[in-house]
């Protein structure tokens, strides 16, 4: 292109004179006229763009040199960076919200980010423009626009080592992650070093490991609760039919005797009552739109069928006859040509966020899904949090409390060791089994408290609970299942 | 430590400024500053490298 070499410098220099005042320098003017203060990274945020507006006066100085333009691409590179993780702290928040005060309608972070990628989209402008001559045509001697970027960058620089040295102090101290507004007062000015503090991580609180039910001590006798009452299995019965994969959820429809089973390999078995006889099967595509992590739940709402996986994501499925096998080829994987996907979908919670859970009930009395977040290490609580069924939102959610009549067995221990992998809701009352200490929690959903707490000894890798009359199956792993008789009198309408 | 590093800035850009033949230790010094803001950026995000967002 035939672009002289010197309205190239030219067009670099002024772009380094509006890099250096306006985030650089204009930074300064925001602390001395609205006590703006940056964070420790919003510092090197602007540290940053001040390094490549310096880049740009080498360039300007000396020429094009390949170590240059490469200290730019890296500077700009890392810069996009820091402006993705430090605005995550804050994009996913509400509308308005973020950390200090926005700029033209953007909070500061945000724009850093911008700009470091206007600055990777200027070099390849550069290098475009460049000519093929190892810089010989390269101005020898700055011209006055050159001379004056230069020292206006002396001056921009000498201004933000005075508000660093205020606000962040001399070295050793460094910026802050919550700093005060900025005074020239300097009884005002905080400095410290608790940016040290914490330990390394790299994913920080998502560092949440996915559940496996299989690794969890089963005996009751090590949990939380001493010594629970215990609740014998008076029976066993098998899924006799064979599944594609393992056993991960179960639920019993009373109204047609039906089961739901879901596998952690994405299949789908509607099953008679005998358990013994396959109605309606699909493989769901888990890869298709909402990514869908092994099943871990299953729920009967009328006749539509919602099975949940891990991640919280969903499918609501309908058996029908009529369905377009053809239309239908997009979300199964295979499927014996009567069901349909109604939906997918993704649970949001609050409390329960960056948890996984491996349990789903339906409370038809609220017309609410519940779910039970899985502890981890990162986030020790037990979440119990309920959905509304007419737009699957989050309509309430509690971490229970210990019923009056139980205590734990120190106080080092708590609700959130238990693992609930299983769920039922009815009558007000929501049966929880955990795997973990393998354990029944009986909880109040009105009160939400526990009220009781019962040890089910000789139970194997549980996964899933379900109702059906007086009786709670146990669903493992292996497809068999083991009969308890439900806690307290029940009958079909009263409350417990 | 960002004071530090904006006094090294400034010392750099005085070099190129009035100082041109010592281009070598201007760049030296630019280095230098661009590992530093490197480095006090990730002591800021220690707790956590990657952006917390889902990945």
């Amino acid at each position: 292109m035939a672009v002289s070499q010197r309205r190239v410098r030219d067009a670099l220099t002024w772009l380094v004179i509006a890099l250096t005042a306006v985030p650089v320098g204009g930074a300064v003017v925001l602390a001395l006229v609205h006590g703006d203060t940056p964070c420790i990274l919003c510092w090197a945020q602007r540290t940053s763009m001040a390094l490549i507006a310096l880049v740009g006066l080498f360039i300007v100085r000396y020429g094009p040199r390949p170590r240059y333009l490469g200290t730019v691409v890296l500077l700009a590179t890392w810069g996009v960076f820091m402006g993705l993780r430090h605005s995550s702290l804050h994009l996913a928040r509400d509308i308005g919200q973020g950390f200090s005060a926005p700029f033209f309608g953007m909070h500061t972070y945000t724009w850093a980010g911008l700009i470091h990628w206007v600055v990777l989209l200027s070099i390849g402008v550069l290098l475009f423009l460049l000519r093929e001559d190892r810089g010989e045509s390269w101005p020898k001697e700055p011209g006055r626009a050159s001379r004056f970027a230069m020292g206006l960058f002396v001056v921009v620089a000498a201004a933000n080592a005075f508000q660093a040295l205020a606000t962040t102090g001399p070295p050793p101290f460094m910026g802050q992650a919550d700093p005060v507004r900025f005074s020239l007062d300097p009884r005002r000015w905080v400095w410290g070093n608790e940016e040290l503090a914490g330990r390394l991580s790299l994913r920080g609180s998502w560092t949440v490991p996915e559940p496996d039910a299989a690794d969890l001590d089963p005996d009751p006798a090590h949990g939380p609760l001493p010594a629970p009452p215990e609740l014998p299995i008076t029976g066993w019965e098998r899924i006799g039919v064979p599944l594609y994969g393992a056993l991960s959820g179960l639920a019993h429809d009373p109204e047609t005797d039906r089961y739901l089973a879901v596998t952690d390999r994405y299949g789908v078995y509607l099953l008679d009552g005998t358990l013994a006889r396959t109605l309606h099967h699909v493989t769901v595509d888990p890869g298709f739109s909402i990514d869908l992590s092994p099943f871990a739940g299953a729920a009967f709402l009328g006749d539509t069928l919602a099975v949940l996986s891990t991640n919280k994501s969903y499918a609501l499925l309908r058996a029908d006859s009529t369905a377009d096998e053809a239309l239908e080829w997009r979300h199964f994987r295979e499927t014996d040509g009567a069901m349909r996907e109604l939906r997918l979908g993704r649970f949001a919670t609050v409390r329960a966020r960056q948890m996984y859970v491996l349990s789903l009930a339906f409370d038809p009395s609220a017309d609410e899904l519940i779910t039970v977040a899985v502890p981890s290490p990162r986030h020790r609580r037990l979440v119990v949090s309920r959905f509304a069924r007419g737009d699957l939102m989050l309509s309430s959610e509690f971490e229970p409390r210990l019923g009056a009549d139980l205590t734990l067995g120190g106080d080092d221990r708590s609700l959130a060791e238990y693992v609930v992998v299983g769920a039922v809701a009815e009558d007000g009352l929501l049966y929880a089994l955990s795997a973990a200490y393998s354990t029944l929690l009986v909880i109040d959903l009105g009160e939400r408290t526990v009220r009781a707490a019962y040890a089910v000894p000789g139970l194997e890798q549980p996964v899933g609970l379900a109702a059906r009359g007086p009786q709670l199956l146990a669903a493992q792993a292996d497809g068999r299942i083991a009969v308890l008789e439900r806690p307290g009198a029940w009958s079909p309408t009263a409350k417990e | 430590m960002e004071f530090l590093n904006f006094v090294l800035i400034a010392w750099t850009a005085w070099l190129v400024w009035r100082r041109p033949d010592r281009e070598g230790r201007a760049f030296g010094l630019l280095i230098v500053s661009c590992l530093l803001m490197a480095l006090l950026f990730l002591v800021g995000t220690h707790t956590s490298f990657v952006p917390g967002i889902n990945l």
